[in-house]
């Protein structure tokens, strides 16, 4: 009877991933925009709404290593109304991160929550309302629900039964509903899967109560599974996020957007000004790529059988 | 009727290269067959029978290798034979049949199709005679309304309906060598009987010379001519089926027939089974593969690796101490 | 089989009226007064009333939902209350789905061509150079936004290529197919970049199982040649799931094109969606996401069809 088997998933998980060049990569570039956002205060230079003077002859978008009236290196290059695209970028990718983040910790506590609740109680009545529902949800494409949401509460801040909340809050909780019945899904075949391993009956032939087995058991072995889906997600929030502020339903201007940067560039693109689109776009593949890359190789991580096979 | 040798194993040696270290997965190995004569190779499973099988069809894949050895089909060196020319041998003058008869045939392809296209790379016939050859294979595999099953999928027919399909899509050019890796484990027993009769039938009209790899002993008294067993990559005892039974000459063979489920035997009686593991293949001690699990161990048999030896007329064994133990019974 | 496709439709029937509830739902508990948005700086309160009875948003939610799904049973939509205000929904979505069809199957077009070959040659190559290159390409293809790809290709051939390229403006099919594809060209590039890249990730796991089947090497061991195996038994059995992808991910590239219409401003039920967020026309808003939806359901239904139609396991119930 292998009660402790969960150590061993974790340090196997751990030791896999290692291996994984294409994991290691995206793991790297995900530190790299966490720092960025982290550290975007001390790394920009110059305030991102700040509005610098053109020397006279000249006019916005300024290219890449230009300076301003007042001498102010734009090292990305200006934008339209004479704001340093490289701070600018920066705080957008802050804000795009602190929404990626948010958004997948309140659809996964979501999700989790209703996989848990779905898989643990399987087949009963709860596990059919929950899955139909979700299911249902989940013919929604992702980016008309995001945008059906937003249409819904509205642009800008908005109050929900009484409730102010904060456009950042309220697009965060917007993906947040968009992506939870994928986790709920995800959870709950976990679960399933969980549930029927050798271990977790001998738990209930020990007699473990029910939440316990869930909780201790089970919980650890899905952490490896979950955070693959968590940081797939991350890449898809990323990108629903960017969406949304590109069709401006997302983060509003003033606000640094990566997304509402590249709209702003559209207009500029038959003048051969194309920092100021690439800019912000490059930032936002990146990013995306870091997550895709992290959480494929982690799946391969979970299931090396898959990454190892031989055969023609 | 006169007997020709058709095929001749010599000192063969496959190995595969996994990133956990090499696989000794058979490991000097001879065989004869002769013409119209069904050998038995018998193992547990990763003893190499298979590895064998494979050898012989030119189908080792990376990251194995036939390293060493002679494959002799009419006198003809099969290991120098290029991938177009093994193309033509496969299924023209061997053909093989696997095990599990659902996963083995095309879901998608009709019976017919599969049938078929084996005639159609291997012979010139037009589509038209080519149909009615297929047809003819079906009836003669004894498959009920031939015509009418042509055209259905493999899913519609029952397990020993598809294992018949394989055996006709096998014989569909009159192979010399018919190689059958476990035909029926997955069949229940009446059909299995009924299998082994369709081969036998097979075996006299086209004079085929038959390879039956199975774990089954009980099998190989009924329908071979000669008996090899193999264990852990080497061929630990080679003779023929009346031969053998009468006296095993290795303590493996012994324990074996030890444990085939007699039905005089009395009904509570525990079926013996041989203690110990096989061992792992990458990690091979010295000496006797078989030493750690053997009853007649002497320190001798843990330096020193027995070779074959024949110890009565068409029959050899590897093992150290065979006089020892034949007098100690 | 028509018996089949009927039960199938049947069984689309909750679906839809769930999702219809979830789609009046969250437009009517969603804060903020249609009306008011109508009447924009006039807020007269006895004009709001009389304007909230005309409209029936007088009326409990129930009878409300109820009303605005009979209507949809007889094809009204409802009315525009600010897009272009008094035209009925339907006529709205009538000038514009064309469009968006047209992006979403011509991208899918570009991207099968592109991903299947790939596919099956990433597979067939494993773990060498082609198949490293394809799997590394296909991930920044993923990852890649399909609006930053737009610009992208508008940049490049509308700008460093001196505009031989007419990047921009929409021709519609019936002034002419080929004005109309060089116009569409693009678009459907930028779309079907990132769906190429997942169905080609699909088609080269699949192909990869498929390989290691049992009947693959019994066709091998009967000496059928490598191209037939190739073709008859791996790719065929390898295209079944792949094809549930497909369509599965329909959604995706309809969600993908309303942001693609976006960046190169093309009159399709995208442009009209955002337009109706932007100005809270509700019946908008509710009807192209409610039309969004039954074309996913539907396309899966077609997709099941073609299933049960590439593997033969799959029957469909008698109709006896």
């Amino acid at each position: 009877m292998k009660l402790t088997r969960h150590r061993g998933v974790l340090e196997e998980f751990w030791k896999n991933f290692r291996k994984n060049k294409l994991a290691v990569a995206g793991g790297l570039i995900v530190l790299l925009f966490i720092c960025l956002a982290l550290f975007a205060p001390i790394l920009s230079t110059a305030n991102p709404v700040e509005q610098f003077k053109s020397p006279s002859g000249e006019r916005h978008p300024l290219p890449p290593i230009s300076r301003s009236d007042d001498g102010h290196l734009f090292l990305l290059g200006s934008d339209r109304y004479g704001r340093d695209i490289f701070s600018r970028a920066l705080f957008g990718t802050r804000s795009m991160l602190k929404l990626a983040v948010g958004a997948v910790g309140i659809s996964f506590i979501i999700g989790v929550a209703l996989g848990a609740v779905a898989g643990y109680n399987r087949s009963s009545w709860i596990d059919e309302l929950i899955m139909r529902f979700v299911d249902i949800l989940l013919s929604f494409p992702a980016l008309v629900l995001a945008i059906a949401l937003v249409g819904a509460l509205g642009l800008g801040e908005t109050v929900i039964f009484g409730l102010r909340f904060s456009n950042m809050f309220k697009i965060m909780l917007v993906i947040a509903i968009t992506y939870s019945p994928r986790f709920a899904r995800v959870m709950r075949s976990v679960v399933l899967q969980e549930m029927s391993e050798d271990y977790v009956a001998a738990a209930k032939v020990i007699g473990a109560s029910g939440t316990r087995i869930v909780v201790k058991e089970v919980f650890i072995n899905t952490i490896p599974p979950i955070m693959v889906q968590a940081s797939l997600m991350m890449a898809e929030t990323v990108l629903i996020s960017a969406s949304l502020s590109f069709l401006g339903l997302g983060l509003q201007p003033p606000q640094a957007s990566l997304g509402v940067m590249l709209n702003e560039a559209r207009d500029y693109l038959f003048q051969g000004s194309w920092w100021y689109a690439v800019v912000p776009g490059v930032f936002i593949s990146l990013a995306i790529l870091g997550f895709n890359f992290l959480g494929d190789g982690l799946r391969d991580s979970v299931d090396p059988r898959q990454a190892r096979r031989v055969g023609r | 009727m006169m007997r020709e040798e058709l095929l001749r194993i010599e000192n063969l040696v496959t190995r595969f290269y996994t990133e956990y270290g090499v696989v000794q997965a058979v490991d000097g190995t001879n065989l004869y067959l002769k013409q119209g004569e069904t050998l038995g190779i018998v193992g547990e499973s990763g003893s190499g029978k298979t590895v064998t099988a494979m050898s012989i069809m030119g189908m080792i894949e990376n990251p194995g290798k036939i390293e060493n050895g002679r494959i002799l089909l009419k006198g003809d060196n099969l290991l120098y034979k290029s991938e177009k020319e093994m193309r033509e041998i496969r299924g023209g003058l061997i053909a093989m049949v696997f095990q599990d008869s659902l996963s083995s045939l095309n879901p998608t392809l009709t019976v017919g199709e599969q049938i078929g296209r084996v005639l159609r790379f291997h012979t010139t016939l037009t589509p038209h005679v080519i149909h009615k050859r297929v047809v003819e294979l079906l009836e003669k595999v004894g498959i009920p309304e031939p015509t009418k099953r042509y055209g259905g999928y493999p899913h519609e027919m029952s397990g020993g309906m598809r294992q018949r399909v394989l055996i006709a899509m096998a014989i569909s050019c009159n192979p010399s060598l018919l190689i059958l890796d476990e035909p029926t484990t997955a069949l229940d027993v009446t059909i299995e009987a009924q299998i082994f009769e369709l081969i036998e039938q097979l075996k006299k009209h086209f004079n085929m010379g038959i390879i039956l790899i199975t774990h089954d002993l009980s099998v190989v008294a009924n329908t071979c001519d000669r008996v090899a067993i193999m264990y852990s990559g080497k061929l630990i005892e080679q003779g023929s089926v009346s031969e053998v039974f009468k006296r095993q000459l290795h303590p493996y063979t012994r324990g074996l027939i030890r444990s085939i489920p007699r039905i005089d035997g009395p009904v509570d009686e525990n079926l013996y089974s041989i203690p110990g593991e096989v061992p792992d293949l990458i990690n091979l001690p010295g000496g006797c593969n078989f030493a750690p699990r053997c009853a007649y161990k002497k320190d001798l048999c843990e330096k020193e690796s027995p070779t074959l030896a024949e110890f009565y007329k068409d029959h050899t064994a590897a093992c150290l101490r065979v006089k020892e133990i034949e007098y100690a019974e | 089989m028509g018996v089949y496709i009927l039960k199938r439709l049947i069984l689309a029937i909750p679906t839809l009226i769930v999702a219809s509830i979830i789609i009046f739902l969250l437009v009517h508990i969603a804060p903020g007064d249609p009306v008011r948005v109508m009447l924009g700086p006039i807020q007269d309160q006895v004009l709001v009333e009389r304007l909230q009875q005309k409209l029936g948003l007088d009326l409990p939610l129930h009878e409300q939902y109820l009303t605005w799904l009979g209507n949809l049973l007889r094809g009204d939509l409802g009315i525009s209350i600010s897009v272009q205000r008094g035209a009925p929904v339907a006529e709205l979505i009538a000038e514009r789905y064309m469009v968006t069809l047209e992006l979403a199957l011509l991208a899918m077009t570009v991207a099968l061509l592109i991903a299947i070959p790939t596919g099956i040659l990433s597979a067939l190559r494993q773990n060498k150079l082609t198949d490293h290159i394809s799997r590394v390409v296909a991930l920044i293809g993923i990852s890649i936004p399909n609006f930053f790809v737009g610009i992208l290709l508008i940049l490049f051939f509308g700008v460093v290529l001196l505009k031989t390229w007419g990047a921009g403006g929409f021709v519609p099919i019936q002034e002419g197919l080929g004005a109309n594809l060089q116009r569409m060209i693009l678009p459907a590039i930028a779309l079907g970049t990132s769906y190429s890249a997942i169905v080609m990730r699909m088609m080269r796991s699949s192909m990869l199982d498929v390989m290691s089947k049992d009947y693959v090497r019994t066709a091998r061991a009967m000496g059928v040649k490598r191209w037939s195996v190739i073709r008859q038994d791996i790719v065929r059995n390898a295209l079944i799931p792949v094809v549930t992808v497909i369509g599965n991910s329909i959604g995706y590239l309809l969600g993908g094109s309303v942001v693609t219409e976006s960046v190169f401003r093309l009159p399709g039920i995208g442009n009209l969606v955002i337009n109706a967020v932007y100005r809270r026309d509700f019946p908008v808003i509710q009807a192209v996401v409610l039309i969004i939806v039954l074309l996913r359901i539907l396309v899966n239904l077609v997709v099941d069809l073609m299933y049960a139609k590439l593997d033969p396991r799959i029957q469909y119930t008698s109709s006896e």
